[in-house]
């Protein structure tokens, strides 16, 4: 058997021969289980797939969402984080923490909205509420993340319920439940179960799943570093869905207030209306200026103006690492004290860190009563000299009133001027603001403090008029604009602006006055404007200039010497734009040289050709000199004579240039006057050219790479500039919009203003007309409102000429490389003639011309073909491919054809999947978002604001005017402040009708007409909603109280919302109750202008008289006035009787005959159903929380119910008799005996007849008694020991009470001595516990 | 509230524009010296039949009009719609009348179904046709579908004594959707109606002939309906006049239109021929400058972009009429858009396109239909 053992084969797994194995096995692919048993995959129940597939669609179309476009912005604005919880949950310690995760950084009290920087690209805006119901509202209307507090000790509280269902209303934001105080614990089977009864019912509330964190204890009295730093991670990675609210309203969270009221207003009247600044992101959407506004708890308010400032908390830049520095761990808090520096409301206060706490001491106060009168005085000594009047004779009137018109008269200049130094410092709002802020930061020395203290003034238009010196200085400096100012008066030309600023400048230097700030601000603007206006001319200096003079605007004050020296320096250098750039260039000698360097190429190159101008320029430059002279004197007069001449050198030398450029000196005139508009669209051109560089970019650049670049192309840059212009000769922004428009408006309105104060001011009408008429050619205000647009002058046009016009116009004419079907034929066989024969390996290229869109060329092309070849018959290959190319064009041809057609067929009529119609939207949806993005991308921010608004994430400075007093006064950092943005419409009242459920939650149903706070879209306010339901035939009938458990209509007055918009009521925002407070929820269905609901009425009579089916009735009307008005209505009975009115009767007055269907009885009430309609009271009441001072800010009352007032006032309400309900008292009824007459007895057979049976006698009869004397004596007996045993039981039942009692009052003494002794020990306990809460208040008031 | 939200204009001029405006975005306007220097002080005619008619569609708008006529002031309701009925003042066509209704037949409560008599053709205003070929389709773009979207001339009726009848149903949206319409495309057909009315119908060939001698010059694809009413539905004067649209191959309409001189001017009546000629001369101006919206219609659009998502529109148009940029002027001062406007360039020079095109680009402010229910 042992030939039989062979061994089993084995395959060789390595070595030459398995690899070859290898090679020959090639892997092939595997069919799939469809493939090899298709059987098993045949459709075998049709029911069953039927269902699968159903549901397979089902589910597809579930995850489906409605595309919408993709508004979020590029830069995000911090996303809003609400810590909210009810109070003693460890909200603000979680706050503190989350800023110490992110910033490192302590913060020691916490107000207001604190901003950090959590990541590269977020930042996170932390919000604390309190536990007012109004603030939770505003909280819940704006945050995108809500960090729910809840004390696992205790468990759910009835405020994160309120909250929860806050949040559901106006859109549902994220939220994470935070579980504090888990320490308390100490079992910790009781905290795990605790844990999940309170994360099921959270997760019920908001979703499964929803993330629920534990704080598990406290560490130094904060949350544990991990477990922080864990939430940490969790918030700043969390995703947002858009809130269809919020996407289609702007609004912006103040996180600093401040006062800009004038002092001087507020000290007469310290009541006034303030003016207001608000700082804050820009969230939503975008926000435009001049919009209107709601403040919630505050009121409705119009943005007076708006800038933009730069980010204070910007995201790090975009760099490829994990983590942020230090550097990049930003915190913004204005309110917080964040870095020793706290803004109020109206100052800003430097946080000493307490050790020199300022206490107000006497010298504070004014020494002198004389002082002090004068400072409270309301109005100044020389007005009210004005205004008193002293009459010299007896029946003479009072002569003030001349010398007041020419006081009035005077103080209008400056009012005037005052505006316009505002408008100026308006432009300069990007730059300045940095430096603002700058300042503001450092505070060393006092120069500084008074340098930025100018600076903010001139920046924020607060005019710090209490300063006597200052304002003096101020006014004189206007007057000087002023003059500077009157001769250029007709012309707004930007580069005269700058000479004022020069001028402006100089002046102050001369006069040794540090406002070096400001300056340097104007400076930036002019350097910016100028630059664009050079790059446009030459595109040459200003590069190199540019630098120079950042560093220059910084120098100080030794700049005068050099003034004077630069310009003797340059007078050879014959440009004047030179003068001009370099007139306060320092000292650098190197910028210098280059500079001039520049500037003798430039001349070089110029002097050639402008030989002709050569005469003016040299005066120019003679000019310039002499200013240069006249600069050393401080004398005012001369300097403005110098300005004047040099601005007319300006022009001069503008002029010139232009010439050289071959323009029509007209023209370009007028392109210059709008140099403003011409800068933009410049801007807009640099854009499109080099695609998303920024102007200065380039222009940086442009420095960088040296001033030789310039000139490699002048001329043909002002060809181009040339072409340029020729094309936009039209400013159409100019054109339509007007230049200073703002400013025109403001002088119009004053102007009409003064127009209705009588008819005698004719002459400013006129003006004011003539301005309109200026703007564009429209035509007058009172002309013919047509549309029509008819063409100047009709050109022939059966010219030839004329026609070539628009011969391309039609489809006739030549068409775009792009649209040519020719063309694009060619460019398709360029593309995808080429194809290779998969079976021969053959390549066919495209022939390069035509290939043949016609099939009758085919011949003439092969000849072609032909020709080719015999021509250069030295490549065979490529004749081969030729040929078979000719080869294939019979048959193969007319395919490729029929294959493309197919294609395009199947492009347009083909079922791409069964999403197709999804994806097109989708499709659609995405593009727009992106056009959205893209069209202004490349124009600078302040041109983009004015077409877009502010875009979302913009910080910016909102300044609104008419704010009530208490607004500032009783300003609380700890309620936030919210603008929200109102979109048209919107600022209007109406009737709202509402679709409004009373909360399964809330105890009582709530009732018609009495009033509620609700609260919708931004607003709060209170209301008397009118309810109501709709009946089947749409009729609105009125209800008096909300149903138990079903939707209702509530219609109200109130601010006219969208459609949509979720809704919630509030019986009262005062004060905190044990139950639920939210009353009801809803949503906005409709909106009007009237509305009409219907209350029933039924009419109640009594029929006077009955005939056969007619009856009279009385009692339901009074006149026959109403019962005509009735007539044919339909009546009842109670009974159900159904009938008619017809007519009124005489008398008794206001009966009425009627008919029925039947007979009625007397006894019946007839009546009529009638609809009445009810109006709806028109009262609307924005809860003002915000104005009340602090200690009132729950206590907000509004409107009180009549059983609120009767309540207070100890009423009782009085019932009416009638409506009291009395015992129903049911008495039996009686019926007669019946009675049979005798004569009938008789007759009736006998079983029949009644029978009057006598009563008969008692049968049993009792007998006496009678014992045996043994027996009675036992008996007694008996009766003598019962007695007995009954008299003891009741003698020990009184002994029992007695003792009872007696121990009753014993334990009662006993326990009097007790509770003594315990109360006792209580008071020593409080006492001492009140001790210590004493030295615990000391010690944090120290 | 309410008091902040007013403005003030001077004059009778662009009297429907601030109207219009004010009842879209719920601010008041006061007008004040309206004809104040006139020798007929005050509002006219057609101008109270205005106000007549929107406080017909409106619902719970205040109008307040001085003793003397010439200032008025207006708080405008909310928009109604629903089944409408208006005599149109004779002094203007009731093209004056249904552009004002265009703007706002969108925002309605109830779908709009407007009868308008009066005058359907003259000289001063777009007649109804022109309405019918050129700015319907644009406001087709906005509302997505022309579902519901119909102008009807059940009458036809020439100035000076009218007595046309139109219908015009519009659909009410809750929004509108954004313009993109920056190609125009090329002129593929032109349509036309030639009207006339009480004279004999022989003078619609005539017009249409003469029409054709100048037309023909550029494209093949003409027609020109005849449109000769009689007995009731002829109005009460006589007219006749030529209505002329040049469809695109992307869809635009560019329309003109030539209206014979009414009965009793001074003028003297016109001649078929040369008012032929006239349409289509007045048709090449209007292909000359272009665009995808013709001049009539170019106010409309731009009202209705605004009144988009806040999506960004775009649209190509040609020279603005003066009337347009007092529109863009009141859309600054009542919804705070403003437009940007660039004059577009183009990629290849060498084709003859006519007149300089521009492209208005504007975001819209989201405006949303407040009076529309939901259920």
């Amino acid at each position: 058997m042992e030939g039989d053992t062979k061994k089993a084969h084995r395959q060789k797994q390595a070595g030459p021969k398995a690899e070859k194995k290898k090679v020959k096995k090639k892997h092939e692919q595997e069919l799939t289980p469809q493939q090899r048993n298709p059987k098993a995959f045949a459709i075998q129940h049709a029911r069953k797939t039927l269902r699968i597939v159903q549901r397979n669609q089902d589910l597809k179309t579930k995850k489906q969402h409605i595309p919408l476009v993709d508004r979020t912005p590029v830069e995000e604005p911090p996303i809003v984080v609400g810590v909210v919880g009810p109070p003693k949950v460890g909200k603000t310690t979680l706050l503190k923490c989350v800023v110490k995760n992110f910033t490192r950084q302590k913060l020691s009290k916490i107000q207001g909205p604190v901003t950090v920087v959590s990541g590269k690209s977020r930042r996170l805006t932390l919000i604390e509420c309190n536990n007012d119901i109004n603030a939770m509202i505003d909280v819940a209307k704006i945050a995108d993340l809500v960090l729910m507090l809840v004390d696992a000790s205790f468990g759910f509280e009835m405020e994160t319920f309120e909250f929860l269902n806050i949040c559901q209303v106006h859109g549902f934001p994220r939220i994470m439940g935070v579980l504090t105080h888990l320490d308390s614990f100490k079992d910790n089977k009781q905290m795990r179960k605790t844990k999940k009864r309170l994360k099921h019912r959270f997760w019920t509330e908001v979703y499964q799943g929803a993330k629920l964190f534990y704080l598990s204890g406290m560490v130094n009295g904060e949350y544990q570093k991990t477990e922080v730093h864990n939430l940490c991670r969790f918030i700043s990675v969390m995703k947002f869905r858009p809130l269809q609210w919020r996407i289609t309203h702007p609004y912006v969270v103040a996180d600093r207030m401040e006062d800009i009221t004038d002092p001087e207003l507020v000290r007469i009247n310290p009541k006034c209306d303030r003016k207001v600044s608000l700082y804050g992101y820009v969230r939503g959407t975008h926000l435009k200026n001049n919009i209107e506004i709601h403040i919630p708890g505050c009121g409705d308010f119009k943005i007076n103006d708006m800038q933009f400032l730069s980010d204070p908390c910007p995201t790090p830049d975009r760099e490829k690492r994990r983590s942020l520095n230090a550097k990049e761990r930003l915190i913004y808090s204005p309110m917080s004290g964040v870095g020793g520096i706290v803004y109020d409301k109206d100052a800003v206060y430097i946080d000493l860190g307490g050790s020199h706490s300022h206490k107000e001491t006497e010298d504070s106060k004014p020494a002198n009563q004389f002082v002090s009168s004068l400072l409270s005085m309301t109005n100044p000594i020389d007005e009210k000299i004005t205004r008193s009047e002293v009459s010299l004779f007896s029946h003479s009137a009072p002569p003030t009133d001349c010398y007041a018109d020419d006081r009035s008269e005077e103080d209008a200049g400056p009012n005037v001027q005052s505006s316009e130094v505002k408008l100026q410092r308006r432009a300069v709002f990007g730059d300045s603001d940095d430096e603002k802020m700058e300042n503001e930061s450092d505070d060393e020395s006092d120069e500084r403090q008074s340098i930025s203290d100018q600076a903010e003034e001139s920046d924020e238009g607060i005019q710090m008029d209490f300063e006597p010196p200052q304002k003096k200085k101020r006014t004189k400096k206007n007057t000087v604009d002023k003059e500077n100012e009157l001769p250029f008066a007709d012309s707004d030309d930007d580069l005269e602006k700058d000479v004022q600023l020069f001028s402006s400048q100089t002046h102050d230097r001369i006069r040794g006055e540090s406002q070096q700030v400001k300056t340097r601000s104007d400076f930036k603007e002019q350097v910016s404007s100028e630059e664009k206006e050079e790059e446009e001319e030459v595109n040459s200096e200003d590069g190199s200039s540019e630098g120079e003079e950042e560093v220059n605007s910084e120098e100080g004050e030794n700049e005068e010497d050099v003034v004077v020296e630069e310009y003797v320096q340059n007078s050879d250098g014959n440009e004047v734009s030179k003068v001009f750039n370099s007139d306060d260039s320092n000292d650098s000698t190197d910028d210098e040289k280059m500079e001039d360097f520049v500037s003798s190429k430039a001349k070089s190159k110029q002097n050639g050709e402008k030989t002709k101008q050569r005469n003016l320029k040299d005066h120019n430059t003679e000019e310039i000199i002499s200013m240069s002279d006249k600069h050393v004197d401080p004398n005012k007069k001369k300097i403005n004579v110098s300005h004047q001449s040099l601005f007319q050198s300006v022009d001069a030398y503008e002029e010139d240039i232009n010439s050289e450029e071959n323009l029509d000196s007209d023209d370009d005139n007028e392109d210059e006057s709008d140099s403003e508009e011409r800068m933009e669209e410049d801007r807009e051109e640099d854009g499109d050219f080099d695609q998303g560089d920024d102007m200065e970019e380039d222009l940086e650049d442009d420095a960088e790479e040296g001033h030789l670049k310039w000139k490699s192309n002048l001329t043909e840059m002002a060809a181009e500039s040339f072409r340029r212009r020729q094309r936009e000769r039209i400013n159409y922004r100019k054109l339509i919009y007007g230049q200073g428009d703002e400013e025109e408006k403001k002088k119009e309105q004053d102007e009409e203003e003064d127009a209705e104060l009588g008819g005698l001011f004719r002459v400013l009408m006129n003006k004011s007309e003539k301005n309109r008429m200026d703007r564009g050619a429209v035509g007058d205000p009172n002309g013919t409102d047509c549309s029509l647009f008819p063409v100047d002058k009709v050109r022939n046009w059966q010219l030839e000429d004329v026609q070539d016009l628009i011969k391309d116009c039609f489809v006739t004419g030549k068409w775009d490389s792009s649209e040519d079907a020719r063309a694009r034929l060619q460019d398709d066989d360029e593309q995808y003639g080429d194809f290779e024969n998969l079976e021969t390996g053959e390549i066919h290229k495209a022939s390069t011309a035509e290939t043949g869109d016609l099939m009758g060329e085919e011949d003439m092309e092969d000849s072609e073909v032909e020709e080719e070849e015999t021509k250069d018959g030295d490549t065979k290959e490529e004749n081969i491919e030729k040929k078979k190319k000719k080869e294939m064009t019979a048959g193969e041809r007319r395919l490729e054809k029929k294959r493309k057609l197919k294609e395009m067929f199947d492009q347009v009529y083909d079922m791409k999947g069964d999403t197709e119609f999804y994806d097109n939207w989708k499709a659609e949806a995405e593009e727009q978002a992106r056009l959205n993005k893209a069209e202004f991308e490349n124009l600078a921010d302040d041109i983009r604001v004015q077409y877009e608004g502010f875009r979302p994430g913009m910080y910016v400075r909102v300044e609104v005017n008419t704010v009530p007093c208490e607004f500032v006064t009783n300003f609380d950092p700890t309620y936030p402040v919210i603008l929200g943005g109102l979109l048209n419409n919107e600022g209007n009242v109406g009737y709202v009708q509402t679709r409004l459920k009373k909360h399964r939650w809330h105890k009582r149903i709530l009732k018609t007409k009495n009033p509620v706070v609700i609260s919708l879209g931004w607003r709060r306010f209170q209301t008397l909603p009118l309810y109501s339901i709709q009946d089947h035939n749409l009729r609105n009938r009125l209800l008096k109280y909300t149903p138990e458990h079903l939707h209702c209509h509530a219609s109200f007055w109130g601010p006219i919302t969208p459609q949509g918009t979720g809704l919630l009521a509030v019986e009262c925002v005062a004060g905190t109750t044990q139950n639920f407070r939210i009353a009801a929820t809803g949503v906005v269905l409709e909106l009007d202008k009237s509305m009409q609901i219907l209350k029933k009425l039924r009419l109640t009579g009594t029929p006077l008289k009955i005939y056969r089916k007619t009856a009279f009735i009385q009692g339901m009307f009074n006149s026959a006035l109403e019962v005509a008005k009735f007539e044919g209505a339909n009546i009842r009975t109670v009974s159900g009787i159904r009938g008619q009115i017809k007519k009124a009767i005489k008398s008794p007055e206001g009966a009425f005959r009627a008919t029925f269907e039947d007979k009625i009885l007397l006894s019946d009430i007839v009546f009529v159903r009638t609809w009445y309609p009810v109006e709806v009271p028109a009262f609307y009441n924005p809860v003002t929380t915000l104005l009340l001072p602090p200690k009132e800010k729950t206590a907000w009352m509004g409107m009180k119910t009549t059983g609120q007032l009767r309540r207070e006032r100890g009423m009782k309400f009085e019932q009416k008799k009638d409506s009291v309900y009395k015992p129903i008292e049911r008495t039996g009824r009686k019926f007669t005996p019946l009675v049979i007459p005798k004569d009938l007895q008789k007759v009736l057979p006998f079983k029949d007849t009644p029978k009057f049976l006598k009563p008969r006698k008692d049968p049993i009869k009792r007998v006496v008694v009678v014992r045996e004397p043994h027996e009675a004596k036992v008996a007694k007996l008996m009766h003598m020991v019962k007695t007995m045993h009954e008299h003891k039981r009741k003698m020990e039942k009184m002994q029992m009470i007695e003792r009872a009692t007696k121990h009753q009052k014993e334990m009662e003494k006993i326990n009097a001595r007790k509770s003594e002794k315990q109360k006792e020990v209580k008071k020593q306990i409080f006492r001492v516990l009140g001790q210590m809460e004493k030295k615990k208040k000391k010690h944090v008031a120290d | 509230m309410g008091d902040q939200n007013n403005l003030v204009y001077i004059g009778s001029n662009y009297f429907r524009q601030r109207l219009v405006l004010a009842t879209l975005s719920g601010k008041s306007v006061k007008i004040k010296q309206i004809r104040n220097r006139d020798d007929n002080p005050g509002l006219k005619e057609f101008e109270a039949s205005l106000i007549r008619l929107l406080d017909k569609i409106t619902n719970g708008s205040k109008i307040v009009v001085s003793v003397t006529g010439t200032s008025i002031h207006y708080q405008p309701g909310l928009l109604l719609g629903g089944q409408i009925e208006h005599d149109c003042s004779q002094e203007r066509g009731i093209g004056y009348y249904l552009e004002a209704l265009i703007c706002l037949a969108p925002f309605c409560k109830r779908p709009l179904h407007v009868t308008l008599r009066g005058i359907t053709n003259n000289q001063q205003d777009p007649s109804v046709d022109m309405i019918k070929l050129s700015t319907l389709p644009v406001l087709k773009r906005f509302l997505g579908t022309d579902d519901g979207l119909d102008l009807k001339v059940s009458k036809r009726g020439a100035s000076p004594d009218g007595g046309g009848e139109i219908v015009f149903t519009c659909p009410c949206r809750q929004k509108l959707r954004p313009l993109l319409f920056t190609d125009p495309g090329k002129v593929k057909r032109i349509r036309g109606i030639a009207w006339c009315v009480r004279v004999s119908p022989a003078i619609a060939n005539r017009l249409v002939d003469s029409a054709r001698s100048i037309l023909n010059q550029f494209l093949p694809d003409i027609y020109i309906y005849t449109d000769h009413e009689k007995g009731i539905r002829s109005g009460r004067s006589p007219g006749f006049g030529l209505t002329l649209v040049a469809e695109t191959t992307n869809g635009a309409f560019l329309a003109a239109e030539a209206v014979s001189n009414p009965k009793g001017s001074e003028k003297g009546p016109s001649v078929p021929e040369d008012l032929g000629k006239e349409a289509a001369c007045q048709l090449m101006e209007e292909i000359y400058r272009g665009g995808c919206v013709d001049s009539n219609s170019q106010s409309t659009v731009a009202v209705l972009m605004v009144l988009g998502q806040q999506d960004v529109s775009k649209v190509q148009l040609g020279q603005l009429s003066p009337y347009t940029i007092q529109y863009l002027r009141h859309i600054k001062d009542f919804l705070q858009v403003i437009f940007k406007v660039d004059v577009q360039t183009r990629e290849e020079e060498d084709l003859r396109l006519g007149g300089d095109k521009l492209l208005l680009t504007c975001v819209g402010v989201g405006y949303s239909n407040v009076s529309k229910p939901i259920s």
